[in-house]
């Protein structure tokens, strides 16, 4: 590879639009005999115009279980300063997972969480979902048959239930719209919503479209934000977290599904399901 | 953004072992890179893995670190981007989500105590000032994890047209910005 190669790719590199192979012959051209200022430059560049592409974000700061267990890996691990000497990789190189702690221990967790979901998705109310996640967590047998039956990842049911318990948390049911049967899909969902930040769909009983996508919608001063589309899974059941910068400008009127065409739409066509927001 | 001398100072410590600076170095950018890894990878809990990993990378790799290919935070989101990539490519099935470009570019109302509106308010005029589809291409990049090929397969547009709208994209964008 050429200085010039190099330049020409380097952009594509920095944004991590190259395949693998592609990015190796670069990490080689760099740690290949040098100097390289030119092509150092660049990539500083380029680097630098990637990370300006997150200034649009609202900083949101993660909980106190990572840092714990940054701390927990890198303690049972390597001292950085004997760490081996070498080239820096310009990206880092894909290597094995370094599993986390689980904020809580997963399988109790989980358990109880199925619980909560089957009955959130079914509409019972917080409280009475959180009393219920204490008596499943009392009964593994029962649960775990819960377990089954929910089918949804436990990391999601975790963080279903840590945000059904976190303060100010609703529970935002979504009906018919227009009331009667839904036009298209018999779906019911709830959003959990957190003023702090953060909402959470769930959905049971979507019907997969051929044709067609559910498309889920924040309503915010009378006008529809879009989120997103919502896959149903194979048993119909839908798991989505709304972007916490699209709940940042502010609290929602209500939350809404549409059915669109594929893909999605600008201003949904046919809403399905809609919730209010309870006033604080 | 950070102090990038202050930064570099903070790393030196890190890749001296010192732990607390580690953490310093976490304070001030895990907030950006959370929010960041939230945006690509749209799980929570893989964006505190994620988020973990980087970390856990930075302090193994601190020694790698060279000022001359960018800023400390530049090379942190590069580590932090690099291991979301991967995630995304390795699901196999993405939550597609639309209309990221009105999202980036549009005249959104103001979000709640931006650290930084200035250079919020310039990335938006740039975003803006880009060709539609140049555009288009970084942020399929930049946010969905496509590589150059799977822009070429989602857009229809042949391969060697992606490459040049990224390149030129961004060169674009760092004029802008640097304007």
């Amino acid at each position: 590879m050429t200085h010039q190669d190099f330049l020409d790719q380097v952009d594509a590199y920095a944004l991590g639009a190259l395949e693998p192979s592609e990015a190796s012959v670069l990490e080689q051209h760099l740690s290949g005999e040098g100097p390289h200022p030119l092509c150092e430059a660049a990539l500083a560049r380029a680097r630098e115009t990637v990370a300006t592409l997150a200034a649009d974000l609202r900083p949101v700061s993660p909980p106190p279980a990572v840092w714990e267990g940054i701390v927990r890996a890198i303690t049972q691990g390597q001292d950085p300063a004997r760490a081996p000497a070498s080239q820096e990789p310009a990206t880092a190189p894909p290597r094995g997972p370094v599993r986390p702690a689980r904020r809580i221990p997963a399988w109790t967790y989980g358990i109880a969480a199925a619980a909560v979901l089957t009955l959130v998705v079914s509409g019972v109310s917080v409280r009475e979902a959180q009393h219920s996640a204490e008596m499943a967590s009392a009964s593994a047998a029962q649960c775990a048959k819960e377990l089954a039956d929910a089918r949804i990842d436990v990391l999601r049911k975790e963080d279903a239930l840590q945000l059904l318990q976190e303060p100010g948390t609703q529970l935002v049911s979504l009906k018919p719209s227009p009331p009667g049967p839904a036009q298209g899909a018999p779906g019911t969902g709830v959003v959990l919503f957190n003023p702090r930040g953060r909402a959470l769909f769930l959905g049971k009983s979507f019907a997969a479209q051929a044709t067609r996508d559910y498309e889920l919608w924040i309503i915010r001063d009378g006008k529809p934000v879009a989120v997103g589309l919502l896959p149903p899974d194979a048993e119909g059941r839908v798991f989505a977290e709304v972007r916490p910068d699209l709940l940042a400008a502010g609290k929602p009127a209500a939350f809404a599904v549409s059915i669109e065409k594929k893909g999605g739409t600008d201003v949904p066509t046919t809403v399905i399901l809609t919730g209010a927001v309870a006033a604080p | 953004m950070t102090r990038p001398a202050e930064d570099r100072t903070v790393l030196d410590a890190v890749r001296r072992g010192d732990q607390h600076s580690l953490e310093e170095l976490y304070r001030r950018h895990s907030p950006r890179l959370y929010a960041l890894l939230l945006r690509m990878l749209r799980e929570t809990a893989d964006a505190e893995e994620v988020l973990q990993e980087a970390f856990v990378d930075a302090w193994r790799r601190a020694g790698e670190y060279s000022a001359s290919r960018g800023s400390v935070e530049a090379w942190l989101i590069t580590i932090a981007r690099s291991r979301a990539i991967d995630r995304i490519r390795n699901r196999g099935a993405r939550l597609r989500l639309v209309k990221q470009s009105e999202q980036l570019a549009s005249a959104d109302p103001p979000q709640p105590d931006p650290p930084d509106v200035h250079a919020q308010t310039r990335l938006r005029k740039a975003l803006g000032s880009l060709p539609p589809e140049q555009r288009r291409a970084i942020e399929l990049a930049y946010w969905e994890g496509m590589s150059q090929s799977e822009i070429s397969r989602e857009t229809g547009d042949p391969l060697g047209t992606v490459k040049t709208r990224v390149r030129l994209g961004l060169q674009r964008l760092a004029e802008l910005l640097a304007g």
